[in-house]
């Protein structure tokens, strides 16, 4: 295998095993959220500011891969 | 009569989208080929000299940032001269922005100092949202001046320089209120045993690098992965060297844009809370 498609292979299995951790947590809580709102209606807006600050959070590890591909590709 | 506004709306959006494939498509010398990395490369529009290690060239996101700064500074001013008493469709809607940077964000994750953070807070929630919205109008900054998708907030160094406002203010905050000793002693439990102190100091610390990171890289790496599957979309034509394949993807493209209409709300709305978040975790320090 020559580098450059080595380069490109470890980018997609960068991106592709570093969204399924973030996918898995998004879920959880995006679920657990929403199940929470149903129960609770009327702390809706306090659920809601709370899983987004979870979604900001969970959501930076899939970034980080994203950037790890694009190091792999651009700059490696 | 509501559904009719939505059809146009959508009408409007592919007719955009078509405009922007066949702009790509009758692109002078570079007709056959599509480089996703070249939408966000930077060449100087104007070179300038270089001050210390600053490079003062103007190029498209120095550009892109002077348009989100006039598009602020407009709408406040006419904002500001058009308030009623009796709010029309305009004001009402600059009123929920308004009270979801007032209560939605400021109110509900800060106890204390809400008076005095809430005009960085608000600023960085509105410059972020207009430069991302910007971001989704096709100007001509592309290569050869044609129509193209840039935002200010795909540039790692842009939402770095945001995130470091975020990071100063956090700390001149928390040394404003605890005093410089007591906050810096207070990022550990106090209560903890002294050698674990140390240890929970130190990853205290760490952190706190890491959420300047984090919060730059968040922003970052969301437009940049919604322009570049924007961009890729509205190439199909050029990728798939096929007309056919444009028809259908031209409009998935339509679904995309409303996507990272979406996209750029939440991520102005994340930033905005995080930053929130971080000052007031640093003005009521848990002892």
């Amino acid at each position: 295998m020559d580098a450059e498609a080595a380069k490109l292979l470890g980018a997609g299995i960068a991106m592709g095993v570093g969204a399924l951790g973030p996918g898995i947590g998004l879920g959880m809580l995006l679920g657990k959220a929403y199940e929470s709102i149903a129960r609770q209606p009327e702390v809706s807006g306090d659920i809601r500011t709370s899983m987004f600050i979870g979604i900001g959070v969970t959501e930076a590890v899939a970034l980080y891969a994203f950037v790890v591909a694009l190091i792999l590709i651009f700059v490696a | 009569m509501k559904h009719k506004k939505l059809i146009w709306g959508v009408v409007a959006l592919i007719l955009l989208a078509a405009l922007v494939g066949f702009d790509i498509l009758k692109a002078p010398g570079q007709a056959h080929e599509f480089e996703v990395a070249a939408e966000f490369e930077l060449h100087p529009i104007v070179t300038l000299p270089t001050i210390g290690p600053f490079d003062m060239s103007i190029n498209k996101a120095v550009v892109y940032l002077w348009i989100t700064a006039a598009v602020l500074i407009l709408a406040a001013v006419v904002i500001r001269l058009s308030l009623k008493q009796q709010p029309g469709r305009f004001q009402v809607v600059i009123e929920t922005l308004y009270g979801l940077a007032h209560d939605g964000i400021v109110g509900a994750v800060m106890k204390s100092g809400r008076a005095t953070w809430f005009p960085f807070v608000a600023g960085a929630f509105f410059f972020v949202l207009t430069a991302n919205l910007i971001g989704l109008v096709p100007l001509p900054f592309a290569e050869h001046s044609q129509l193209g998708f840039y935002t200010a907030t795909a540039n790692l160094y842009v939402t770095l320089a945001l995130a470091l406002c975020t990071f100063v203010f956090t700390h001149y905050a928390g040394i404003r209120q605890n005093g410089g000793l007591r906050y810096f002693k207070n990022w550990a439990p106090p209560s903890a045993p002294p050698v674990l102190r140390q240890l929970i100091w130190v990853i205290h610390a760490v952190s706190e690098i890491f959420r300047l990171v984090s919060l730059a890289v968040r922003l970052f790496a969301n437009m940049l992965a919604g322009h570049a599957i924007l961009a890729v979309f509205f190439a199909m034509a050029l990728i798939f060297q096929s007309y056919l394949a444009a028809v259908f993807l031209q409009g998935a493209s339509v679904l995309i844009y409303l996507f990272e209409i979406f996209v750029a709300f939440i991520q102005a709305f994340i930033f905005a809370i995080l930053s929130a978040v971080y000052i007031g975790g640093a003005l009521d320090q848990e002892h």
